[in-house]
């Protein structure tokens, strides 16, 4: 049974350079690095690396990593979550509701608990009812925003500082740093040597003012390694979205377990809703989480239902979005990035044999390049596309081999009923 | 056990139909007593935000809260939805106007589709639009609209007299031609005074994503890399997404400072960010939305394209924090007075 259970791998091939994955991995990242110092002193955009620009990445990220989340303990267990926007719209209204009054931590808890409650409305109406799971993630959606509209106006409207479309300012959440690694790193990245100012400032934006939230989020997805790939808790809910039925014949119980991952999956989205109504900025505001949830959505897809992959996508997206919200001169230089990415990716598509992918990915590289050459600076409507575009294209160039779980998406109903 | 599931399908569906009129709630008034009465009804329709935003339509609001105490219209108020359709704004006029209010008022270019519609459908109810003159041409709308430019000049040129580093920033919530005014002006009044500044340009979303004046996040990222790159006096003409801006300038320390914009954010900003702010960019729509109900009320109501400018404080700066802005007034009040002299000609184009 259980080998049924097991990934396809993803490569076929014999790893690169006879390395373990770790190690390829590790080298990658080097590599990456060392393109990215590199156009960074071609360039003079010194924003590419600096503390700054890393910072606000890693803030940008979470929100879209945590909502992603969500949606793969969902989608592990079999039930698509497109109501992962709707979650997060009432996680954020929940910790700018409590935040104010209570403290920003029970702001947070109320965020993961209006999530869950999300989540549980999803599960009754697929689990149980078993409606469709778009048609009930789009409900949730409508549903999220309706619920918290109606409830701002009867909870917030009088409050102090708030409104129908605002809450009151909560007193955020401390954002400690490694003591004395500011100052240590800080005269090495304003040297802009090449390479090692680049490696101070990546390390001193990972390291100074990190919200506690962000570490939790951190945690969060090791925890979710380990919990669905390393326990026999994790073993059966995934087989419950690979094969209900066979895992029903083994004496798992198919219903709890979506229950349990659905509402896990709401509480995660919610909680990213809380992240940005505590962390991200002081209040909820109507609208806040402008379609975040559904990036989250795409970030998990993209990063082939696995937690590292949606690191990688959720961080390449907050990321670039940070860059063009930062600076319109870094973002010219990104087109440079880009080029260096994708060209990297044709080269291993080439050694691959994947030869339709390297061709394309080589036309957009040489795209990007001309584009580069015969330009100063993007035009604004432009920029701030940059971080769809950027995603779109590594991630659907270098993920080829997506696999979601087999049974996600489909109505189970247990046998002989 | 039927009746129960009955129970739970009435109870589900009241829920849905609470959630459906969530963005419209709404408040009749009744006059009481001892107030002066008229026989006006007034309906309103807010933009995205409503009452509460601390901005736009609070300022709004502000107008015709004080034209109801003065005069006793009666008033309803209605509140709009993000992401919604010009359907939804063509309903929400359509029954003010059913209803027998006369005049109404969208408040925000986002009701000018809707509003030439429904104008057409009712001759003999009287609109007005704020923002927006591309309904110039309709008999029975009043077109509402301010000169930002110009009072973007002036707050421009006083970014330009408060920062030391010679660079300053503008972030604008969406894209629009509307926002763009306030960037023309803003440049123009920095570079009047400090030809050789530079102004850090950022759009925070681009149409049809309106997001970009809900982001408070995204302001204080992009406020934060503007600092970063040199600016220290910072304007923020982004609705709810100012906020994050003042974040972002208080966190950098002394000689920041952010300029806001709309109402007095001096005034209705968070303490603990309230000292940062040098000035506010006023845009009197209170004025704009009492005048018209005045009118109204008097029975010669305004009509065509009313444009509030310098000369008739419909736009204008804050001077609430005072000793902050105290250096800065001579300069401001002198190229006020050649704005309206005619002596500067402010484009509002970009």
């Amino acid at each position: 049974m259980s080998t049924t259970l097991e990934e396809t791998p993803l490569e076929k091939k014999a790893p690169l350079l006879g390395l373990s994955k770790p190690w390829r991995m590790a080298l990658y990242a080097f590599a990456g690095l060392v393109v990215l110092s590199l156009i960074r002193v071609i360039t003079g955009a010194n924003d590419l690396t600096s503390a700054g620009t890393v910072n606000a990445a890693v803030m940008l990220a979470v929100p879209i990593g945590l909502a992603g989340l969500g949606g793969l303990w969902s989608e592990r267990a079999g039930v698509v979550n497109i109501g992962l926007e709707g979650m997060m719209i009432l996680g954020s209204f929940g910790a700018g509701w409590i935040g104010w009054q209570h403290g920003a931590w029970a702001g947070v808890l109320m965020a993961i608990a209006f999530g869950v409650i999300g989540g549980l409305v999803h599960a009754v109406a697929t689990v149980t009812f078993g409606v469709d799971h778009v048609v009930s993630g789009v409900a949730i959606n409508i549903l999220g925003l309706g619920a918290t509209q109606y409830l701002a106006g009867e909870l917030l409207a009088d409050s102090p500082g708030g409104g129908e479309t605002q809450s009151p300012p909560n007193s955020g959440l401390p954002k400690p740093s490694i003591p004395g690694l500011s100052g240590l790193l800080e005269p090495l990245e304003s040297k802009h040597w090449f390479l090692l100012s680049d490696i101070a400032g990546i390390l001193r934006g990972l390291f100074t003012n990190v919200s506690l939230l962000t570490i939790v989020a951190i945690l969060l997805v090791v925890l979710t390694y380990v919990l669905l790939w390393q326990t026999p808790f994790g073993l059966r809910l995934r087989s419950v979205g690979e094969d209900p039925h066979a895992a029903e014949s083994l004496g798992v119980k198919v219903r709890l377990y979506k229950y349990y991952a659905v509402a896990v999956s709401g509480g995660l989205a919610g909680l990213a809703g809380g992240f940005l109504a505590i962390v991200a900025s002081n209040l909820y505001r109507e609208g806040q989480t402008g379609g975040r949830g559904y990036i989250g959505l795409a970030a998990m897809i993209f990063g082939n239902w696995r937690p590292g992959g949606l690191m990688m996508g959720a961080g390449l997206f907050g990321y670039t979005d940070a860059m063009q919200l930062r600076n319109a001169v870094a973002v010219h230089a990104l087109l440079l990035v880009v080029f260096a990415l994708l060209l990297g990716l044709t080269v291993l598509n080439l050694y691959r044999r994947r030869w339709i992918s390297a061709g394309v990915g080589l036309v957009f590289a040489v795209l990007s390049l001309i584009w580069y050459l015969n330009t100063d600076e993007l035009p604004g409507p432009i920029t701030t596309m940059t971080p769809y575009v950027t995603t779109l294209l590594v991630l659907s160039l270098a993920a080829q081999s997506l696999r979601m779980p087999k049974a996600s998406g489909q109505v189970y109903r247990p046998e002989g009923k | 056990m039927r009746r129960v599931t009955k129970l739970v399908a009435v109870a589900a569906a009241a829920t849905f139909s609470l959630a459906a009129c969530g963005g419209g709630s709404d408040s009749d008034t009744v006059d009481s007593g001892d107030s002066p009465t008229s026989d006006i009804k007034v309906g309103l329709a807010y933009d995205v935000g409503g009452r509460g935003d601390q901005s736009f339509n609070d300022s709004a609001a502000a107008g015709l809260d004080k034209a109801k105490d003065e005069f006793g219209v009666e008033i309803k108020e209605l509140e709009a939805s993000n992401g919604e359709t010009d359907a939804a704004r063509e309903e929400r006029l359509r029954l003010l106007a059913d209803g027998g209010f006369n005049p109404v008022i969208g408040v925000g270019f986002a009701y000018a589709t809707s509003m030439g519609k429904v104008a057409e459908e009712f001759p003999d109810t009287q609109f007005a639009i704020i923002d927006d003159e591309t309904l110039a041409e309709t008999p029975n709308v009043t077109s509402l609209v301010f000169a930002e430019e110009q009072g973007s000049y002036l707050v421009g040129a006083i970014a330009a007299e408060a920062s030391k580093t010679g660079n300053v920033g503008y972030v604008g919530g969406v894209n629009t031609p509307l926002l763009q005014k306030f960037e023309a002006g803003f440049k123009q009044g920095a570079e009047a005074v400090n030809k050789d500044i530079e102004v850090q340009v950022k759009y925070l979303s681009q149409p049809p994503d309106f997001s970009g004046f809900a982001a408070p996040d995204k302001g204080e990222t992009t406020a934060q890399g503007m600092i970063d790159a040199g600016a220290d006096v910072i304007y923020a003409a982004a609705g709810g997404s100012g906020g994050g801006v003042f974040k972002a300038i208080k966190a950098a320390g002394a000689d920041h400072w952010a300029i806001g914009v709309d109402s007095d954010q001096y005034l209705t900003a968070e303490a603990d960010v309230k000292d940062i702010i040098l000035t506010s960019m006023l845009k009197r729509v209170d004025t704009a939305v009492y005048d018209f109900v005045k009118s109204s009320v008097d029975g010669e109501v305004l009509t065509g394209v009313q444009r509030f400018d310098l000369s008739d404080e419909g736009v204008a700066y804050s001077l609430s924090n005072e000793a902050a802005i105290e250096p800065f007034t001579a300069k401001a009040d002198e190229l006020k007075e050649q704005i309206i002299g005619g002596e500067i000609k402010v484009s509002d184009k970009p």
